[in-house]
């Protein structure tokens, strides 16, 4: 635990979860990072360890054991675990979006069989939204289910793709139409990963984030009993749009991790290295660059802070969380690649942790809509309130 | 039985850091629990879970700022705290005495039968206060202690003393005592996001010298620090290079020249 207090606008407890979150990811997180990667497995006794801190309960109610984090919380928590693992906060987030759409939408019995044993951090959240042909626009997804009166159970058929912890997952939210032909009759449904015709599919190859379980899911008339659906038929992207804005939000905290790692590596190293006769860091074009990245750093932080605090105090946070999320992942892609030039040819070998901010950095501009979807969403804004 | 277990919030310096009068500078400390201290908490609290333990009871000698860091312990499973401070202890430089004489009040308020503190702390490294402690409170003590077994029933504390050496003493303790802890007695856990919580509602007593029937005389230092400076080190390693026999050969003709079995 550090004792850092400098510069934060953090309650007592915002700040003692953020400095054993830090500690946590120092020790126990980081030092695994590189051979997770390399490797792409994902490390299960980080997630153990996350478990016993009580962060898989992170956004569980307190009557199911968790600890139902507010916002900022939330945002910290996801910084501060990205610092250490893209891969793991990643993990952890969406376990953490399936246990909201629970603790909101669940029947009183389905909350009281899933949350408690999730908070404890098994069986692991998986949230099933995009497709093959379906990533930007949810609206064209093909899975389908149907209600089947008989047995009062819905019939789920479709692809998805691009599911984090899709293996390790037991439990998941899935978005499907309750009406093939039409687009507004998006429904969620909660589906344990033992039914029948849920089927899960090889592990991608992706550029970075490797150590992240990532894999296409498949319904192959896969039943749920009619009470696993969690909103009224055609509600499920509208009700879970809270969820989804305070997970965004989640996202760009992530970046901020991302780019803060780099940052760091860079400025340690630049103390380090010398050329010219000289440490990096008494040269001023690395000088400037480093002053560039850390004002990114911080500019980012802040639009994740204003973005928590205006969803904490019951705000509209959709444009709020866009800017957060749009600036915070490109600021993790340009100071990752900063960091990786500021390093030279080593910070392009696996030696130095840069290439791997750099991999990982890039898919904070893409997953949890795009950077060009959350232009849309701050434009949509603008012209909104005209 | 209540478990009384003394913390220190210490600063620790970064890797550069600035001398400003006799002290470092502050912005250049990281202040932390000190980590002999953190394994004392983790075995009071493995006491509390184990049944043996009623209450554990942190306390402190230290200004506001401390508060964060005994609340680490709180989050870690103690159960209230007790800080003390006074206008007496700032700018001075707190002798081992003056603190005994305090923890001895609290020990009179507190009554515990057993007193954990880690064997030194981080910062002055004195390593006298537990020790100087049971002395003063007639406390059967047993110090550098890195394993426990305590048997509640026959009042009986086992341990092993870390002695010099590589060599350990197992001795009994009969209780009331104070051990002081070694580091790796146990593993400290980290705290849990419900343990932070929980602690945001524990008890930090803040307590002053006349609360405690002491006056500023009783905790004068005799300790003055006059002076903070970075000691020079001059460093002539010579890194032996070359194979096994090339090495071997060097690493010989070093010795021989630095007068070993010449």
């Amino acid at each position: 635990m550090t004792g850092a207090r400098v510069g934060s606008a953090l309650t007592d407890e915002q700040a003692a979860v953020r400095d054993l979150v830090r500690e946590f990811a120092r020790e126990e997180v980081r030092p695994g990072a590189r051979e997770a990667d390399a490797e792409g497995s994902f490390p299960e006794d980080v997630w153990d360890g996350l478990a016993e801190l009580g962060l898989t309960g992170l956004t569980v109610p307190e009557a199911y054991g968790g600890s139902d984090a507010d916002e900022t919380t939330y945002a910290v928590v996801n910084e501060e675990l990205a610092h250490g693992s893209l891969a793991v906060a990643t993990a952890l987030s969406v376990h953490c979006l399936v246990t909201s759409c629970l603790a909101e939408f669940a029947t009183d019995t389905q909350r009281e069989r899933w949350l408690p044993e999730m908070a404890e951090g098994r069986p692991v959240g998986a949230f099933c939204l995009s497709e093959p042909h379906a990533g930007s626009n949810p609206a064209g997804m093909s899975t389908t289910a149907e209600h089947d009166p008989d047995a009062d159970e819905y019939v789920l058929n479709g692809e998805k793709q691009w599911i984090t912890n899709g293996s390790r997952a037991g439990v998941a939210v899935v978005f499907a139409k309750v009406d093939p032909d039409d687009p507004d009759s998006i429904t969620q449904f909660l589906v344990p990963a033992d039914a029948a015709g849920f089927e899960v599919g090889p592990s991608e190859e992706k550029l970075g984030l490797r150590a992240s379980d990532t894999t296409p899911i498949a319904f192959d008339d896969c039943r749920v009993p009619a009470a696993n659906r969690l909103t009224e038929e055609g509600r499920g992207l509208s009700a879970a749009l809270g969820t989804l804005t305070g997970g965004r939000i989640g996202i760009a905290a992530q970046a901020v991790g991302v780019a803060w790692a780099a940052l760091e590596a860079a400025t340690a190293y630049a103390e380090e290295r010398e050329q010219f006769g000289e440490p990096l860091s008494e040269i001023q074009t690395i000088r400037h660059k480093l002053a560039e990245m850390s004002t990114d750093v911080a500019a980012s932080r802040l639009l994740v802070r204003e973005a928590a605090r205006r969803a904490e105090a019951g705000e509209d946070a959709r444009v709020a969380a866009a800017q957060a999320k749009y600036r915070a992942s490109e600021a993790a892609m340009s100071v990752a690649n900063e960091a990786v030039q500021i390093h030279g040819g080593y910070g392009y070998t696996v030696e130095y942790d840069v290439e791997r901010f750099y991999r990982d950095a890039k898919v904070t501009e893409i997953y949890e809509g795009t950077t060009e979807i959350q232009k849309e969403v701050i434009a949509r804004g603008l012209f909104d309130t005209r | 039985m209540k478990v009384l277990v003394t913390v220190k919030e210490v600063g620790e310096a970064d890797d550069d850091f600035e001398i400003e009068g006799t002290d470092i500078a502050s912005s250049d400390l990281e202040y932390d629990l000190n980590e002999w201290d953190d394994y004392a908490i983790e075995a009071a609290v493995q006491l509390a879970e184990a049944g043996i333990a009623e209450e554990v009871v942190a306390v402190t000698i230290g200004p506001e700022r401390a508060e964060e860091t005994i609340r680490m312990a709180l989050a870690k499973g103690a159960d209230r705290a007790v800080r003390v401070w006074d206008d007496a202890f700032e700018g001075t430089f707190a002798d081992v005495s003056s603190k005994v004489d305090v923890f001895e009040a609290v020990v009179d308020e507190e009554e515990p039968e057993l007193v954990l503190s880690g064997v030194q702390a981080a910062d002055t490294a004195f390593g006298a206060t537990g020790v100087a402690l049971a002395e003063r409170i007639g406390f059967d003590h047993a110090a550098v202690v890195n394993d426990l077994d305590l048997d509640a029933d026959a009042g009986v504390a086992n341990v092993h003393r870390e002695l010099e050496g590589g060599i350990e003493e197992l001795t009994e303790v009969d209780l009331p005592a104070v051990l002081t802890v070694q580091t790796g007695l146990n593993e400290p856990r980290y705290a849990s996001l419900r343990g932070i919580r929980q602690a945001q509602r524990k008890e930090i007593a803040a307590t002053d010298l006349a609360d405690l029937g002491l006056t500023p005389a009783d905790v004068e230092s005799t300790l003055t620090l006059t002076e903070m400076y970075e000691p020079e080190s001059d460093s002539d390693a010579e890194l032996i290079e070359g194979d096994a026999g090339e090495a071997a050969g060097r690493l010989a003709e070093v010795l021989r020249e630095k007068g070993v079995g010449a």
